[in-house]
């Protein structure tokens, strides 16, 4: 394992709120992190402090080996473009590129051009009169032709419509094949980027609540569908995160991955399995966890999937 | 903690060149840094020019000098604030330190100040050189600053529009990072601290001597000072800026 990033017992407490609580993690090189979870689960502040454009109140943050903090050796090799970005006033997005072709070594003028064809971004009209789709499609635009070594995207999609967003996963995978590097998306549409990412930080309340390649999030959980009773007799004992009935017909999707004999039984009693979506694995997770903390605190340190 | 590969970082040097292109990242607001100081600049001569000219048309001979040329150096103030509030957020997307981010954006100011400084001394020069536009009437050649030549009232105006420049941005910081409320204690504690010197000089019966000492000094020497004051509101505005989150 080669990590470009690594984060030790962060904590980041604003005045009324704590947004990161003692969370620790490491970024490998050379894939693409999916950082998920909910409105307000500490994702932007996670992405501001690793960029050090935000500091954390206690805890140590390891960029290429150093603290990242006004440390331009560091920072110059990484891109994080808000989801809310400010730009100057007065500019355009033609100023807003070129200030971006001077500050990123390896910026691609090409790719930023078909990049502005693809999301025809108005390039004389101020930022400020810009969409809320096209303002993120400049922010997607230099965050992919920096093609800085460490890249973060914030919710990059607000605005845009599915095809300016199938447009953007097409460009970045494309682009990624031949220049690997660091991408850190943080998203809430889970089921679009699922098929992009290779691993899944999912960060819930400030805290990480998995931290697994994608492939095994998914063998988290197993879904498995067929006759009500048949479905019942099997998850007997298992721990459900969902449920659906469709007349005699139930799909159920537990935690863990029944060994293979356990399987052959299943399939002898007619039951199929079904993957399961990254989406639904999370979002049952994510609501079993928040349920678990409301009722005791204590039990919610020690779940099962730490 | 382990670190994985510790020279990795060290192996990249930062590009260069980083602190000029901040300038030229600053000067992208050409509205903010050449249009409308240029217009103020205009604007303020025309109006002097104007008002010469009916004080002139009065039957007043004598020498004419308003103080219509502090204006375009006043502006530095909103430049100051300007150059904080909109290009800072934008800077952090560009993975500037803050410190590059500041001393690119005082250099900016400087060019900009350079200008002005010129553009005031070749004014001046010419009203020396035309007798007041040959009606008595001076907008940039201000005697007690040119006492030292035209040199010394270049750098007279050039550190006025430094000094102003920086404490705009310093106040634009404080109001980014601790809000209105922080600005108005800072201000309440920056006049608290003007009256606490006006009281000492007072009870001191010291006025006297302070009024000698501005005299004595003369326009250089106030000028000099003024540098070493801007030089210590520029530190202060770079530690304020140093934590701030973007």
């Amino acid at each position: 394992m080669n990590s470009v990033i690594q984060v030790r017992n962060l904590t980041k407490r604003y005045k009324d709120a704590v947004a990161l609580d003692d969370v620790s993690f490491d970024i490998e090189k050379d894939a693409i992190y999916g950082l998920l979870g909910r409105n307000g689960a500490g994702k932007t502040t996670a992405m501001s402090i690793l960029t050090a454009q935000n500091l954390p109140t206690s805890g140590e943050v390891r960029v290429f080996g150093e603290n990242p903090y006004e440390n331009a050796r560091v920072l110059s090799r990484l891109c994080f473009v808000r989801e809310s970005q400010k730009y100057p006033d007065d500019a355009n997005p033609r100023h807003a590129f070129a200030a971006a072709r001077l500050f990123f070594p390896r910026w691609d003028q090409g790719l930023a051009e078909e990049l502005i064809d693809d999301f025809q971004i108005p390039l004389k009209r101020t930022i400020k009169k810009l969409s809320r789709g096209q303002l993120s499609a400049v922010g997607v635009v230099i965050g992919l032709a920096s093609r800085a070594e460490v890249t973060f995207f914030d919710e990059p999609y607000l605005g845009l419509d599915a095809v300016a967003r199938q447009i953007f996963y097409d460009r970045l995978l494309a682009d990624y094949a031949e220049f690997p590097r660091t991408i850190l998306l943080s998203s809430h549409l889970i089921d679009e980027v699922s098929n992009l990412i290779e691993r899944v930080l999912l960060i819930d309340a400030g805290r990480i609540l998995m931290d697994e390649s994608a492939e095994d999030a998914r063998s988290l959980a197993t879904n498995v569908v067929g006759d009500a009773a048949a479905v019942d007799r099997a998850v007997n004992g298992r721990e459900v995160i969902h449920r659906e009935s469709l007349g005699r017909v139930t799909s159920v999707t537990f935690l863990g991955r029944p060994e293979a004999s356990e399987r052959a039984a299943m399939a002898a009693q007619g039951l199929e399995f079904a993957p399961v979506s990254l989406q639904q694995l999370i979002v049952r997770l994510t609501q079993q966890r928040s349920a678990g903390r409301d009722r005791s605190p204590a039990e919610s340190q020690e779940g099962s999937l730490r | 903690m382990t670190t994985l590969n510790p020279g990795a970082a060290m192996d990249h040097e930062v590009p260069r060149n980083r602190l000029l292109n901040v300038v030229r990242l600053q000067f992208v607001n050409t509205q903010t840094f050449v249009v409308v100081p240029a217009l103020v600049l205009g604007g303020a001569w025309l109006i002097s020019m104007l008002i010469f000219w009916v004080i002139g048309g009065a039957g007043v001979d004598g020498v004419k000098a308003g103080g219509g040329s502090q204006a375009p150096l006043w502006y530095f103030l909103a430049i100051g604030i300007q150059a904080m509030t909109m290009t800072f957020p934008f800077s952090q997307a560009m993975s500037l330190t803050r410190r590059e981010f500041f001393i690119g954006s005082l250099a900016a100011a400087a060019v900009s100040g350079f200008g002005m400084a010129l553009v005031f001394v070749l004014l001046g020069l010419f009203e020396q050189a035309t007798g007041g536009y040959g009606i008595n009437g001076y907008f940039a050649y201000l005697e007690w600053i040119w006492v030292a030549g035209p040199f010394a009232a270049g750098l007279t105006y050039f550190t006025a529009t430094l000094f102003f420049f920086t404490i705009g941005f310093w106040f634009a910081t404080i109001f980014k990072r601790f809000g209105a409320l922080g600005l108005t204690t800072a201000l309440l504690g920056l006049g608290l601290v003007l009256v606490g010197l006006v009281a000492l000089a007072t009870f001191q019966q010291a006025w006297p001597s302070v009024g000698r000492w501005f005299t004595e000094t003369g326009s250089l020497g106030l000028t000099l000072w003024g540098l070493l004051l801007t030089g210590i509101l520029a530190v202060g505005s770079y530690l304020t800026l140093r934590r701030m989150p973007a």
